[in-house]
């Protein structure tokens, strides 16, 4: 049994997870994914688009996260991430549709549509799926 | 004296206003268990952030070197050497409608108070709800100036909400050169009580310590330190509003269905009474309708 520390994965809407005992962690760093183990050095991370993995009990989690940043402390990590949606639970129709819909707005050049919101989306929803496609190979 | 017909008709208007003070306050109270489940479940999220800000400022100061990096970088949110201090934010939450008790009032004495104290200033307000708005548009004085304004957004509060009024505070902030943000709001306690909570939320320099930091643990930052500094703090600041504005709302329909509680027990008292006096009216007639009989007997007896 290795040494354990806990996580809280914390969006502006909900606490998803609370004081977690994990045992490692793959966090997605700007600069590519980045592991954490017990005993960490205190460090501070901005987080882009990609996957967050832990292994409790040697079963291993997968979520999507949008962004963020994370707090790693001797005996804790703080994700504090835009979005998270379990891998599990990542619907690829429901992405691929976000996208078609998305990428239509941008195609009608409205004045009053948000570009910046429409590629965030189709980026958030190619994250999200690139996840799930992860997750289930 | 007050004709049976006068009195018949107060009590039905009384408790026709009974009944919408009750329906009210059912619908307040419907809507109440929603704005708490989404209010704790923002709270994390706002709150652990700040933790953590007030954990790294130190360390952000000490790696802050240049003069150039105080004045344009991560550490304005901080220490502030450079703002204006007779330039201040103010940040008033209300509700948009009254029928709350004393939930706009203890907010506007509250600010009235700030404003009083610095009157020598220039003052930039930021309303959130129709009742702060149009009590500060009545003040009409010359350094008080309403920078941005929000209304009709309770009890339907989102995260856009949050994020257009942090967004227009942090703009203002750098754009006036602001000494510091002040905000004003409700803090829910429970179902039966609001909390008046009065606090500086810019710059950061004013926050509290939570951890005991003996073990003098340096953090490393990935990427730099300003880099990071300039990206969190707003998502901190957005944060944080969120949080604001969802215990301001849980505490207005708080507010709200007490209110109205006690009000339409005041109503139902008012009914009782009026029914006394009703049925003393009546009686009263009814007494000298019969002394009249009586008289008139009498007088054909005698």
């Amino acid at each position: 049994m290795s040494k354990t520390f806990t996580l809280n994965l914390i969006t502006p809407q909900r606490q998803i997870l609370q004081d977690l005992p994990v045992e490692s962690i793959v966090l997605p760093a700007l600069s590519g994914e980045m592991g954490v183990l017990a005993g960490h050095i205190p460090m501070v991370v901005q987080l882009g688009l990609g996957s967050l993995r832990y292994k409790q009990e040697g079963i291993e989690k997968e979520f999507a996260v949008m962004g963020g940043f994370a707090e790693i402390m001797h005996t804790t990590v703080n994700v504090f991430a835009e979005g998270a949606d379990l891998a599990e639970e990542i619907d690829e129709e429901e992405e691929k549709q976000k996208i078609k819909r998305a990428k239509e707005s941008l195609s009608r050049k409205d004045a009053d549509i948000d570009f910046e919101l429409a590629e965030l989306e189709i980026k958030q929803s190619l994250a999200r799926m690139k996840v799930k496609k992860r997750h289930l190979n | 004296m007050e004709s049976l017909r006068d009195i018949r008709q107060n009590i039905k208007a009384i408790k026709s206003t009974q009944q919408i003070m009750q329906t009210m306050k059912m619908i307040s109270s419907a809507r109440i268990r929603k704005a708490q489940e989404s209010m704790d479940n923002a709270r994390p999220f706002a709150t652990k952030m700040l933790e953590m800000v007030a954990d790294l400022k130190e360390e952000v100061l000490a790696q802050t070197d240049t003069e150039s990096e105080i004045e344009s970088g991560a550490s304005r949110f901080l220490l502030n050497k450079t703002g204006n201090p007779n330039k201040i934010g103010l940040v008033v939450i209300t509700g948009d409608k009254g029928l709350a008790g004393s939930f706009n009032a203890v907010i506007l004495r509250a600010a009235v108070a700030f404003l009083k104290k610095h009157q020598d200033k220039e003052v930039f307000v930021f309303c959130i709800g129709k009742k702060g708005r149009d009590f500060i548009n009545r003040f009409h004085k010359k350094n008080i100036q309403i920078v941005y304004s929000s209304i009709g957004i309770f009890p339907k509060v989102t995260y856009a909400h949050a994020e257009l009024l942090g967004e227009a505070i942090l703009k203002e902030y750098f754009e006036r050169n602001l000494g510091s943000v002040t905000l004003i709001y409700n803090d829910f306690k429970s179902r039966g009580s609001q909390q008046l909570r009065e606090a500086s939320i810019l710059p950061f320099n004013a926050l509290p310590t939570v951890h005991d930091k003996t073990d003098d643990t340096e953090f490393l930052f990935e990427p730099g330190v300003q880099e990071i500094f300039r990206i969190l703090v707003p998502r901190l600041m957005k944060a944080n509003m969120y949080r604001v504005l969802l215990e301001s709302q849980a505490a207005n329909l708080a507010a709200t269905m007490n209110a109205m509680d006690a009000a339409s027990k005041n109503a139902g008292e008012l009914v009782q009474t009026l029914g006394v006096k009703l049925n003393k009216v009546r009686q009263a007639g009814i007494t000298n309708e019969i002394l009249d009989i009586v008289n008139g007997a009498e007088a054909l007896n005698g």
